[in-house]
């Protein structure tokens, strides 16, 4: 899902730095009308949390492990808007230290992981849930917001890459960047998501709420801000 | 010079258990775990330690440096054909080389990430089904072409000059984009680098948002390795799926507490140490004329690649 460098044309990558820069300016007017010093040690807690799940190798049905991103669940824990900044600082701090990801392509990742993640699965969160606090009903929800947030984020990544031979070409037709048509680039990206990575996402959302719902129901942003 | 680095980090874990799986050898979710907790810290460590060495290019500024990433990267992001970037290839080694750092290790994981990240998810691509044009390697020979609705399979399949090329190309560009960041971040302290980035007019607290993150990530990151450590020591047989999947969510909620915790304390450690509600970022000093000059020399040799 960490798009790296030399994949999107600037035609591509320029706007998606303008999209995240003003959801990153959204999030932190949301916040607070300025950022605060209160606000500061909170988002980057919450950004190091985000880093952190993806340390954690979840045993899958299938005999494979895999980690998740974490959008969906930082999302419905601390609100969609908190998420945007954590998960954004956390792609920013894997871009530059670990080469997860590249530099150009830092807006178009933050958009398809910081922000179409967590507002996806934070609402199908609570579409799915609706009043419910436990039961199937519940786990349903938890586990379709992480599996649904992650395979739209990979539709959406799957476009990006499969627009680039149209908007990117040279003289001789050859594509210039993802050389991958959208016929092919948005099925083998949606799909092998939908089936493997997504299902990962799913089942450790699942779990998390699970475990904060018999434990500290009150951590849970979701239910507070339905409540409220 | 001597290395620093403790030898446990440089030394391949002795304590692997890998199990015999019906494919093939697996590697149990703990170890998996604390290998890629061990990479993370190796990283960090080996970062902050090459970033702190002496050399002409370690002296230059870091806003200087961060100018020269950004602009480097669009100029590799800009270049089309695999002459210029073969060019640009070699001036990032002989920057690499100037500054001292340690070229086998940096590029044995600069071509590890393209290879896997360049090469082998755009390999497919140089194949006729993807990309059209004249075959240099034949692979297979079909009866008759197929259609499957809108996908078409050509009757031969092979290596097309056009998609070998293509290849080559996204392979140079993705290995040039990670030697180019490895430069600067091995060469300059990762705070310094954020802080440079107030001549972009990224605002003050976004970027010590970062900064804080980024210390905690490498405290907290050894925190769950020893987790997993003392998991392990605990472990005398397998453990099912289902308990490790109930033991990382308990995990992971711990380390969620973990850090609500901890950014009370940050908080009233900042309000002992006089943060208020402005919060601004000291310390970014005057360019020297040697910054100036490296700042020039980088621009017009950008300015020639782009050129070219």
């Amino acid at each position: 899902m960490h798009i790296p460098d030399g994949y999107l044309s600037p035609q591509t990558y320029v706007p998606f730095w303008g999209v995240s820069i003003g959801f990153w300016s959204v999030a932190l007017k949301k916040m607070k009308k300025e950022l605060s010093v209160k606000h500061v040690p909170y988002l980057a807690m919450a950004a190091a949390f985000s880093f952190l799940i993806m340390m954690f190798n979840v045993p899958i049905p299938g005999g494979t492990t895999g980690h998740a991103v974490g959008g969906g669940i930082i999302a419905v824990l601390l609100g969609p808007w908190t998420a945007v900044i954590a998960v954004s600082v956390s792609l920013i701090v894997q871009a530059l230290v670990f080469g997860d990801g590249g530099i150009t392509a830092i807006g178009a990742n933050c958009f398809n992981m910081a922000v179409v993640i967590p507002f996806v699965s934070y609402w199908v969160f609570n579409l799915i849930r609706g009043n419910f606090t436990g039961g199937s009903r519940f786990n349903i929800a938890a586990f379709l917001s992480g599996w649904a947030g992650l395979s739209v984020a990979s539709i959406f990544a799957g476009f990006e890459f499969g627009i680039q031979p149209l908007i990117a070409s040279g003289a001789d037709g050859r594509p210039l960047y993802a050389p991958y048509p959208l016929s092919v680039a948005l099925p083998a990206m949606a799909l092998e998501h939908m089936m493997l990575f997504s299902v990962v996402e799913g089942v450790v959302t699942l779990l998390l709420l699970k475990y904060f719902m018999k434990h500290e129901p009150e951590l849970i942003h979701a239910l507070k801000a339905k409540e409220a | 010079m001597k290395s620093k680095i403790p030898s446990f980090l440089l030394e391949r874990p002795s304590s692997d258990s890998f199990t015999q799986g019906s494919v093939g050898l697996k590697i149990p979710f703990i170890e998996k775990g604390i290998h890629h907790v061990a990479n993370v810290i190796k990283t960090g460590y080996i970062q902050w330690e090459t970033a702190a060495r002496d050399s002409f290019f370690h002296r230059i500024d870091a806003r200087i440096k961060v100018l020269f990433l950004i602009f480097f990267i669009v100029i590799v992001s800009l270049k089309n054909d695999i002459l210029p970037e073969a060019l640009i290839g070699g001036f990032i080694f002989s920057l690499m080389t100037i500054a001292r750092l340690n070229i086998v290790g940096l590029y044995k994981r600069v071509f590890f990430l393209a290879f896997f990240f360049g090469f082998l998810v755009a390999l497919p691509s140089a194949f006729n089904v993807i990309t059209k044009g004249d075959i240099i390697i034949p692979v297979l020979r079909l009866s008759r072409p197929y259609r499957f609705w809108i996908y078409q399979i050509p009757g031969e399949i092979g290596i097309t000059r056009e998609g070998f090329y293509g290849v080559v190309m996204l392979t140079s560009r993705v290995m040039n984009s990670l030697a180019l960041s490895f430069l600067v971040l091995y060469t300059t302290p990762f705070p310094e680098i954020i802080r440079a980035l107030k001549v972009l007019r990224v605002p003050d607290g976004f970027l010590m948002i970062i900064t804080l993150s980024y210390k905690y990530m490498f405290i907290f990151a050894k925190t769950v390795e020893d987790m997993h450590l003392a998991k392990k020591s605990r472990l005398a047989g397998q453990v099912n799926n289902v308990d490790a999947r109930g033991w990382i969510a308990g995990r992971i909620a711990f380390m969620f507490k973990k850090t609500r915790l901890r950014c009370e304390e940050i908080f009233k450690a900042m309000q002992s140490r006089g943060f208020s509600d402005n919060i601004k970022i000291y310390g970014v000093g005057q360019l020297h004329a040697s910054d100036w000059i490296a700042g020039v020399i980088f621009f017009l040799i950008g300015v020639l690649f782009l050129w070219m």
